[in-house]
């Protein structure tokens, strides 16, 4: 189990919200793109992350552009979980691609905790004293997490035989 | 009972696995087909192959880098990592579009890189215009592509298929992006999300090319992760269940009384009918995009404004979106027609959809644009108000300096 400090956000979140696109053509590094993270949208609220934080949204999180970007600049700033009912599909894979757990929840019962203990083998999160369960990501996506990310795992299997999944080889 | 037919999607994944069938929900990596890359995340790209030790892209012939979204760079630091992504991809030996080509998809469409069947992986969200030739055309982050370019490969899940079926005749003024704000005003994201939708009837059957690619282009605003519309007459063989089977989801539309649509900022997903919005004033028009940038989009406004007068209180700007384009509406006199009547005529590419380049809306300005989405700061002001709409509501706005009313519009 991991315990986190919860961040709540309300409505649904674009990857615009999350870092604005003029961001992410200037600066490629984590660190600069963190201030800039819902400056549109929550001003104010970047600075007030730290780390080992989870968003947790009430709404769709992560809709719109493919930017990476949102990822890494959420990272940054320290989030270490997001938490939302549903989740912009390309936002959700670049979460679990850079180590990001992304957590599929109804999160009424999440937002006005302060903060969460979460398990993704078991699936499970304990809010104060109750027990809120979510479907447990496959075997791949935990294993992408404990890896460092999608192309770091890439590179560990490099030489590996082909297994019977047919993985990525580089 | 006739047996269901199998989604395209899910013939195109176990072709692709290697297998006869798959199941919606299983987890699989995939072999892709292309792989092509935009300069919002090849900086990025370049970053991870160096912090990785990468430096092999698995078929140079299957990559491309097109340079689209900053095409007059702005500022010094976008013009750095511009610079860093050039040297990047010319190390690589991949295909490179230059700045002034054209937006990546519409590069695509040109290129022939939509091919039925094909996994298609694109580092930009609109992707999805490669629904338009029946491949499986993703969007993705800088990670996921820069592990396709190093294997060639991917990893996915089998979606599962919604249909959408389109009856009825829309009226003249009525447009495909009518429909699609209709789409995302009528079932929101829930009815899509994460799945594969298959487009059906008489009315997407008769779409032209351009409009078939900017109605698979707002897949992504639909929240799904591909779309498929069906084959056209003369298009290459496409791999097509052209109906859904017994059990199958279905969702129906009936364009016979839509309205032509505007959207509120900041959502694509909340639109109303332009004659709610019908004479407050617009201050900026913008068309262009890879929903509507292309050579229909603007032949119709040029049709629209010749022998007119873009209004002396809005900034109208056309952005041609791909190099073919903007030749081809040079050659026909759109250019010429459009710039006559006052509009300005800027370089192929992504032009203002994003804020990254010209021109940039002012504080508490009203925008009518082409765009697929209007997001809060998304033209890199967040105290502007965007509006989506077709490019004829777009243009007619311009000459009036209003929105129009459905009276303004043909018909």
């Amino acid at each position: 189990m991991s315990i986190y400090r919860v961040v709540p956000v309300s409505g649904v979140i674009s990857t615009d919200d999350i870092i604005p696109a003029r961001y992410k053509h200037m600066y490629t590094d984590p660190d600069e793109l963190a201030p800039h993270v819902f400056e549109h949208r929550f001003p104010g609220l970047a600075a007030q992350f730290e780390t080992g934080d989870a968003v947790v949204g009430d709404s769709t999180f992560g809709i719109g552009s493919s930017r990476e970007q949102a990822v890494s600049a959420l990272l940054g700033c320290g989030v270490r979980l997001v938490v939302a009912p549903s989740f912009g599909r390309i936002f959700y894979r670049n979460c679990w691609n850079l180590g990001l757990p992304a957590i599929e929840l109804e999160t009424a019962s999440l937002v006005t905790a302060g903060q969460l203990d979460v398990s993704l083998q078991t699936g499970t999160v304990v809010v104060g004293d109750e027990v809120v369960r979510f479907a447990s990501p496959a075997p791949l996506m935990i294993d992408m997490v404990g890896a460092g990310g999608l192309l770091a795992m890439v590179l560990r299997d490099r030489g590996a035989p082909a297994g019977t999944d047919g993985r990525m080889q580089a | 009972m006739a047996p269901r037919p199998t989604p395209l999607v899910n013939r195109i994944v176990a072709e692709r696995a290697g297998r006869a069938t798959v199941d919606v929900g299983e987890l699989l990596f995939v072999d892709v087909d292309r792989v092509y890359v935009q300069d919002g995340n090849s900086p990025t790209i370049a970053r991870l192959y160096r912090q990785h030790g990468l430096s092999t892209v698995f078929d140079p012939e299957r990559v491309a880098f097109v340079f689209d979204h900053t095409v007059l760079v702005p500022n010094r630091e976008m013009a750095d990592r511009i610079g860093e992504a050039e040297r990047f991809a010319r190390e690589l030996g991949v295909q490179v579009f230059g700045r002034g080509a054209g937006i990546s998809h519409l590069v695509a469409l040109e290129e022939g890189w939509y091919v039925p069947g094909n996994v298609v992986l694109g580092s930009d969200s609109h992707t999805c215009v490669g629904g338009a030739l029946q491949s499986l055309a993703l969007g993705m982050g800088a990670t996921d592509i820069a592990a396709a370019m190093v294997t060639g490969r991917t990893w996915l899940k089998v979606p599962d298929t919604v249909w959408l079926h389109v009856s009825g005749t829309p009226h003249a003024s009525v447009r495909p992006k009518d429909v699609l704000l209709e789409v995302l005003r009528r079932f929101g994201m829930d009815a899509f999300l994460y799945r594969s939708v298959q487009w059906t009837g008489p009315w997407v059957e008769s779409l032209s090319e351009d409009s078939a690619a900017s109605v698979a282009s707002m897949g992504v605003e639909m929240g799904a992760k591909c779309v498929f519309l069906p084959p056209r007459p003369g298009s290459p063989e496409g791999l097509v269940p052209t109906a859904a089977g017994p059990g199958d989801r279905v969702l129906e539309l009936d364009v016979s009384t839509l309205s032509p649509m505007v959207s509120l900022p900041h959502s694509p997903h909340g639109s109303v009918p332009v004659d709610e919005l019908g004479g407050r004033p617009v201050d900026y028009v913008f068309v262009g995009t890879c929903t509507n940038g292309r050579l229909e989009d603007i032949a119709e406004i040029a049709g629209l404004v010749e022998g007119h007068r873009v209004a002396p209180s809005v900034h109208f700007v056309v952005t041609p979106g791909s190099r073919q384009t903007y030749l081809d509406a040079i050659s026909a006199g759109y250019v010429a027609t459009l710039v006559e009547a006052g509009a300005i005529v800027t370089p192929p590419g992504c032009g203002a959809c994003v804020g990254t380049q010209g021109s940039v809306p002012a504080s508490g300005s009203t925008v009518l644009t082409t765009m697929n989405r209007n997001f809060k700061g998304r033209m890199g002001n967040p105290d502007a108000g965007i509006h989506l709409s077709s490019p004829l509501v777009a243009a007619t706005a311009a000459l009036l300096g209003r929105f129009p009313t459905r009276e303004d519009l043909p018909g």
